[in-house]
């Protein structure tokens, strides 16, 4: 029988369905009488889904082009790396 | 090719996933040794306990008194590749020459500075050495545990410095600086010729930037714009999740591409462009943060968390929100991660990048890799609670 704390460290292979079917029935098994798993599983299960769809940090598009350009004028100009602001 | 055979299968699968995790290939030192691959594999727990592990000095502090004992014994192979491995650690290659050249001028803290002159002074003059050489480092803030760590560690760079001489090992990586032959036995060293590794011409690779790569490399710097154009999303939001600005992550992707062109004759088609590129970019990243007061190390571990807040959620919890009203929660969340979480749950749940490319970018092994996503994805969720479960979904 595994303990919640088995279960805990199963869940990220769990969610990436990433897993051997023997210890994914274990996992089963151990969801079936656990309340407490269930709901974890239940609500990163969720949050995965919410963070996977949620388009966040993207790359505006309108900046896209004009980097493009400046990264290839400064690699053409052989410049240096600009200083970083943790050097100053 | 040194005086051995190099091969892969010298190694048990177990040390050859040791070494790809830390080296990202396996070194042709290890796999010239062929004939007792059982001291290699004792070797390499040697080096997984000793080095890699977690210990009393930091990692980069080991990596340092590599890089010195190397230097004091004019090892140029050593170097070569454990300077690629500080690279990826977040240590400016300029940093890890000063240390090969003088660590004096290196910008190390004085204790660091203290520490690296007792390697030094270890290694060229063993025989003198005495009690007062170990309280030099005490006074410098070292407790025993740290000084016996670089005892060994200047013990196990002599001991592999000495193998490669012996196998006459050529460098995996083309040196950024090579020693003066030694002088101790000019015949020897003057064979030991290192020669320029070529970026194999008939090597077929099943990385799709591989053309472009090799055109740029020859020569067509003009078309290095298609990477920067592909791969120009994936970069900007690897920096973003370290960064957490905008402005500064757009002046850190010119600069992650940058290095990119800058390193591209190092690259050696040992893992895909992308990865290697995004590698680049996270160290890019880190090495703006570094200077940040609240900025934690994506190197050290934490203990083991617990989850809390165990509540149901609703079936549907985003429908409570408007897209734009969970992107922006979602942003908000996640940089209040740590970042070592942050960036790991970003390239795998947002950029999606496989569990071996993400481990591959942040040069870690993909156990380590896994644990990190999943407590990023486990205090995520805590602190969505608030938001998404039947007691509080819509309210906040």
């Amino acid at each position: 029988m595994i303990s919640c704390q088995d279960f805990i460290s199963e869940l990220g292979n769990l969610l990436d369905e990433d897993i051997a079917s023997e210890i994914r029935e274990q996992l089963e098994a151990h969801l079936a009488h656990c309340n407490t798993c269930q709901v974890l599983y239940d609500s990163t299960r969720k949050t995965l889904r919410i963070v996977t769809e949620s388009g966040s940090f993207e790359y505006p598009e309108p900046i896209a082009e004009p980097l493009v350009s400046k990264v290839m004028d400064r690699i053409r100009a052989g410049c240096e790396l600009s200083p970083s602001k943790s050097d100053e | 090719m040194g005086f051995f055979p190099e091969l892969d299968d010298a190694l048990t699968a177990e040390t050859l996933t040791t070494l790809k995790r830390n080296f990202g290939l396996a070194p042709r030192i290890y796999r010239a040794q062929l004939p007792r691959s059982d001291i290699v594999d004792a070797q390499v727990q040697l080096l997984d306990r000793l080095l890699f592990g977690k210990g009393a000095l930091s990692r980069v502090q080991k990596e340092f008194i590599l890089l010195a004992v190397s230097a004091e014994n004019n090892n140029s192979y050593f170097p070569a590749l454990h300077c690629q491995t500080l690279q990826f650690l977040g240590v400016k290659p300029e940093q890890s020459q000063q240390v090969l050249v003088d660590h004096h001028a290196a910008d190390l803290t004085d204790s660091d500075v203290a520490l690296l002159d007792f390697a030094r002074r270890l290694t060229s003059n063993g025989r003198s050495f005495t009690e007062s050489d170990v309280d030099l480092l005490r006074r410098a803030n070292f407790n025993d545990e740290q000084i016996l760590e670089a005892v060994l560690m200047v013990g196990l760079t002599q001991f592999l410095t000495c193998i490669q001489f012996g196998l006459g090992t050529e460098p995996d990586f083309k040196p950024r600086l090579t020693f003066p032959l030694k002088e101790v036995n000019p015949a020897v060293a003057a064979e030991r010729q290192i020669p320029e590794p070529e970026f194999p011409g008939d090597f077929v690779s099943d990385d799709p930037d591989f053309e472009i790569v090799k055109r740029v490399r020859d020569g067509e710097t003009d078309v290095f714009e298609e990477l920067v154009r592909k791969h120009g999303r994936r970069v900007y939001r690897s920096l973003l999740a370290i960064i957490g600005n905008p402005e500064e992550a757009e002046d850190a992707l010119q600069d992650a591409f940058l290095k990119a062109f800058q390193y591209l004759p190092n690259f050696e088609a040992r893992s895909k462009f992308s990865t290697w590129l995004v590698r680049i970019a996270i160290n890019t990243g880190l090495q703006r943060m570094r200077s940040r007061k609240d900025f934690d190390s994506l190197d050290e571990e934490s203990e083991e968390f617990r989850p809390r807040n165990i509540q149901a959620w609703t079936d549907t919890p985003e429908e409570f929100y408007s897209r734009e009203e969970i992107r922006r929660l979602v942003e908000r969340e996640v940089m209040k991660l740590p970042v070592k979480y942050r960036v790991a749950l970003i390239l795998r749940d947002l950029e999606e990048l496989s569990t071996e490319e993400a481990a591959a970018a942040l040069g870690l092994s993909v156990p380590g890799l896994k644990a990190r996503v999943l407590r990023g994805r486990l205090m995520l969720r805590e602190s969505m609670v608030p938001y998404f479960s039947k007691a509080g979904a819509g309210k906040p």
